[in-house]
């Protein structure tokens, strides 16, 4: 796997007229909360025409479903019974949330970054190689050849090997097919507005084992273990780079707690409705 | 001589039919865009629809996309194949890759919509 390019990353990303990056971080939240605010999130990137992000945990820890991942899957696997689930709106596999930071982005459809799928992948993604790449740790993005070489289990993100995902090289990280992956996104594309999730995984989660247990970042590149919330930073920096303006961290949530319309759109995605769609 | 198509921003197609129903689909170049689809939700036949809102969703390896009514009316028709037969989409996008038929009940609404040329326009647009 080639080492990336971190100078030229950005070049064949398309031009952005908008500036800056505008980002929360929020205290971890229950499964249908943090659904609810990063809906909420996008529609306040719609309506106020910015690139807005918000930084979240999980309180409990939660495993999260992709928006059309069957929910009949989960009882395959006898290591989650007893978890609390929750169904994204957006794509991809299944993640084991505890041990991770998860990012929700989200910008206007028509921005230039949200016209296709990979472009929004591609400059979230490349800033966060980037910038472990100036911590000295070799991670890249996943290729087409690469995407198509490994086995896909259907179920978890992390087992995955996606176009675009963030993986550290197996050389780096032993003798994992396809390297570890460490940072995994999905879409949900609407009609104004383009959210995307992403989960950077932190470090492996102890009471799950088998094909659920994954290294995190600081279990591959031990280096950063007192680092991660160092990469985090530059990580937003370097987004907020490619985007061509400011970062700005805002103090406070991204949400108001008393919300009435947030608290219905949080009470929608804990219905049996909702979480058993498919 | 085929039917002219109008296209919505969000990228379906609409074709209104000899018998008054809009046969629905999804352009070639939101097609492309989204690459390597995985699964498709379709409505009911009888659904009511309303222009502008969600029908259905498509979701490809790691997006899932909104489908959107370009007019208002009953979902008479649905392509029941799609969903076992995805490639259909890129195949043939205008013909066997419908989605949906529609009884329209403002078939004027179908004139709100892009002609070729302004749906043109916008794909040159988006894709500079």
């Amino acid at each position: 796997m080639s080492r990336p390019e971190p100078v030229a990353a950005a070049a064949g990303l398309p031009e952005t007229g908008r500036a800056g990056l505008v980002v929360w971080r929020d205290p971890p939240a229950a499964g249908p909360w943090n659904m609810a605010a990063d809906e909420a999130l996008a529609r306040a990137a719609e309506c106020r025409g910015e690139v807005l992000m918000r930084l979240y945990g999980w309180e409990p820890d939660t495993v999260s479903l992709g928006s059309f991942q069957p929910f009949a899957d989960i009882g395959r696997l006898p290591e989650l019974a007893g978890w609390p689930i929750v169904r994204r709106p957006s794509g991809g596999g299944a993640i084991v949330h505890g041990t991770d930071l998860t990012y929700c982005l989200a910008l206007p459809a028509t921005h230039a970054w949200g016209r296709r799928p990979e472009d929004l992948y591609a400059a979230v993604h490349t800033a966060f190689v980037e910038e472990l790449s100036h911590r000295g740790v070799a991670a890249a993005m996943v290729n087409a050849e690469l995407a198509t070489s490994v086995p896909d289990d259907g179920f978890f993100c992390f087992n995955r090997r996606a176009f675009g995902d963030v993986v550290i090289p197996a050389a780096v990280a032993g003798a994992v097919a396809g390297g570890c992956k460490v940072l995994g996104s999905a879409q949900r594309r609407l009609a104004g507005v383009v959210l995307q999730h992403g989960s950077l995984l932190l470090r492996r989660h102890s009471l799950l084992s088998g094909a659920g247990s994954h290294a995190g970042l600081s279990d591959i590149a031990a280096g950063l273990g007192g680092e991660s919330s160092e990469v985090v930073a530059g990580w937003l920096r370097r987004l907020a780079d490619q985007l061509g303006g400011p970062l700005t961290e805002m103090s406070g949530l991204s949400w108001d707690g008393n919300d009435p319309e947030l608290k219905r759109r949080a009470g929608r995605y804990a219905t049996d409705d909702w979480l058993r769609r498919r | 001589m085929s039917k002219p198509r109008r296209y919505a921003k969000s990228h379906e197609w609409a074709r209104l039919e000899d018998d008054g129903t809009v046969t629905v689909g999804i352009s070639a170049y939101a097609i492309e865009a989204l690459t390597d689809l995985v699964f498709m939700q379709l409505p009911d036949i009888g659904t009511p629809v309303t222009a502008g809102e969600s029908f259905g969703e498509i979701e490809s390896v790691k997006a899932v996309s909104d489908l959107y009514a370009p007019v208002s009316g009953e979902v008479v028709g649905v392509n029941a194949e799609l969903p076992g037969k995805l490639e259909t989409l890129g195949d043939d996008p205008y013909g066997s890759g419908w989605v949906i038929r529609i009884h329209p009940t403002d078939p004027a609404q179908l004139e709100q919509l892009l002609d070729q040329a302004a749906y043109d326009a916008l794909v040159g647009s988006e894709s500079h």
